[in-house]
């Protein structure tokens, strides 16, 4: 018996599944295993602001939260949830910067697999994403519990290290200008004390 | 007309301590720099730290005075006028990050101070004085510190602000009489409203930028004239076999070790963000209507008295505190007789505990506290 579906039905079918788990899915969709990973490992304070647009997660009706969304921002937010695959470009309403990229970097279907082992998705981004260019990787910053996108916040040996060497020839330049105004002063005080001292007039 | 003599003989007697700690005929050039001698011994490193205080000053004052240009004391504009500054003033990060790295650098160096001129007995007669003057630059530096914590308005600068102040109010329960209402009202006062908002913003501001530099800027020059009219002290208790004039060998030494000072703070603050220290979410502009975030706690330079008011009651900080103080200005006269060598196992013990709680206090509060 042959069974044949038109174009249409075949689409409806493909697509189908994905429509079914994505409805499925609750409303909401914050992946605190990420959070928790991220504050273990660095033993600091991290809140959804390391990924979301608001502090307080995606539930609520504040900026950047489910419940404050536009028509449009919703359309964005189902765009987002369907980038199953890494590699498309997302615009996610209630994601920053850090947790679109994710997204574009891993895909949505990879993301939701690294939920059981959090420690990975530093590995699964790219080693040269830095969004913040402070020198630090994204993924080293979601290790570190630090905001990847605030160049002023890092590790602060690692800022330290990668500063150094970005600032090297500021460094130097100041050293030496340190060094070269030390010197005058140096010599200027030398000039005062002699000009000072009291003199002995020549006996007579 | 006994008692006339005997009022009589008080006032000699203060006229007679004021002339011997202001003495006229040595306020002038001549004596204060050109025949100034400093003692050279193994405590000499000691006589620099004052300097080291004052150096760290003067660069707050220079990059305050940029910072005001900018900075705007309102809550609704306070964390975007930092943010503006950090993000888009030129150099605004660098000054910025200098205002806070050289704060930090300020109180330690005055506590460095304190303790060794405490050790080095500086305090004898004639300088009975300058020792209190010190003490009260000391509480006007820490007051620097707690004022401009609240100014950036995030989360951490308010919420540790709330504390703080709910601690001055906490107070009033442990005095008696009159004196109860006494802190009660001081936070009245200095918060202004309700709760912290921008009455306190302001009151703070205004704290932080005017009165308590003028009142600094009084306090260091009678300090400074006291130094120099008075000398530095012998600092160790056998006579130093050596001296070396304080102008231009000393000062050399000293603005040699300003210029070093300032290259390690311009480093530091090129490459160290000084907020990078805290959690992020604790960096966010305050929310009223938000929860208080985890992790709430001052700056590293009130650890030694934040953590043992975590672990012990209230009235315990209190006594101690009132105690420290009262021995603290009374210093001169309490150890008076004291060899240097037990003044300074005292500082030495003060140091160590400082230095223990400052960098572990978390630490023995989460192992005392589970």
């Amino acid at each position: 018996m042959n069974i044949s579906f038109s174009r249409t039905s075949q689409k409806l079918i493909a697509v189908t599944p994905v429509l079914i788990w994505l409805f499925a899915m609750p409303q909401t969709q914050a992946y605190p295993q990420f959070q928790e990973f991220s504050e273990k490992n660095s033993g600091r304070n991290v809140n959804c602001a390391m990924c979301h647009l608001n502090g307080d997660g995606p539930t609520g009706d504040g900026k950047g939260q489910i419940g404050g969304l536009t028509k449009e921002e919703l359309d964005s937010l189902m765009r987002a949830r369907s980038a199953l695959a890494p590699g498309t470009q997302v615009d996610s309403p209630i994601l920053n910067k850090f947790g679109n990229e994710i997204i574009k970097d891993i895909g949505k279907r990879k993301l939701l697999e690294l939920r059981q082992n959090p420690q990975d998705l530093a590995k699964a981004l790219p080693a040269q994403s830095d969004l913040d260019q402070d020198g630090i990787s994204d993924g080293q910053e979601y290790m570190d519990g630090t905001d990847p996108l605030n160049p002023e916040h890092g590790d602060p040996l690692k800022l330290l290290l990668a500063n150094l060497n970005k600032y090297r020839l500021h460094v130097i330049l100041t050293f030496i200008a340190v060094m070269t105004l030390n010197w005058g002063i140096m010599q200027f005080l030398k000039g005062l004390e002699i000009l000072t001292r009291p003199r002995q007039l020549p006996k007579a | 007309m006994t008692r006339d003599n005997s009022s009589t003989s008080k006032t000699a007697n203060t006229l007679s301590f004021i002339a011997d700690r202001f003495p006229l005929e040595k306020m002038n050039l001549e004596h204060m720099l050109a025949h100034k001698e400093v003692p050279v011994h193994k405590m000499s490193w000691g006589y620099y730290t004052g300097g080291m205080t004052m150096f760290f000053f003067m660069i707050q004052i220079i990059t305050g005075l940029f910072l005001l240009f900018y900075y705007q004391p309102t809550v609704s504009d306070a964390n975007l006028s930092v943010e503006y500054i950090t993000k888009y003033v030129s150099v605004g990060g660098l000054i910025r990050n200098m205002h806070a790295w050289s704060a930090s650098g300020m109180i330690l160096f005055a506590v460095v101070h304190l303790i060794t001129a405490f050790a080095m007995k500086s305090f004898e007669k004639p300088r009975e004085l300058t020792w209190i003057m010190g003490v009260l630059l000391l509480i006007i530096t820490f007051t620097f510190g707690f004022t401009g914590y609240l100014l950036p308005w995030n989360q951490i600068a308010v919420n540790a602000t709330k504390v703080g102040l709910q601690s001055v109010e906490d107070i009033g329960q442990y005095l008696p009489g009159m004196l109860h209402e006494v802190p009660r009202i001081l936070r009245e006062t200095f918060q202004g409203e309700a709760s912290v908002g921008q009455s306190t913003l302001g009151r703070f501001y205004a704290l932080h930028v005017v009165l308590l530099p003028l009142a600094l800027a009084g306090l260091l020059g009678i300090h400074l004239l006291q130094v120099q009219v008075h000398g530095m002290s012998q600092g160790v208790d056998e006579k130093p076999k050596k001296q070396e004039r304080f102008f231009p060998v000393f000062l050399f030494k000293d603005l040699t070790l300003w210029g070093f000072l300032f290259f390690i703070l311009f480093t530091l603050s090129l490459c160290i963000p000084f907020e990078s220290f805290l959690p992020f979410p604790l960096l966010a502009p305050y929310d009223a209507m938000g929860a208080t975030p985890p992790g709430i706690k001052p700056e590293w330079y009130f650890f030694f008295v934040y953590y043992p008011l975590e672990l012990l009651p209230f009235w315990v900080i209190l006594l101690a505190s009132g105690l420290i103080g009262a021995v603290l200005i009374l210093t001169p006269w309490i150890f008076k007789g004291s060899s240097r060598k037990t003044l300074t196992f005292i500082a030495t013990a003060v140091s160590l505990y400082l230095l223990i709680m400052t960098l572990f206090g978390e630490q023995i509060y989460h192992l005392l506290k589970h």
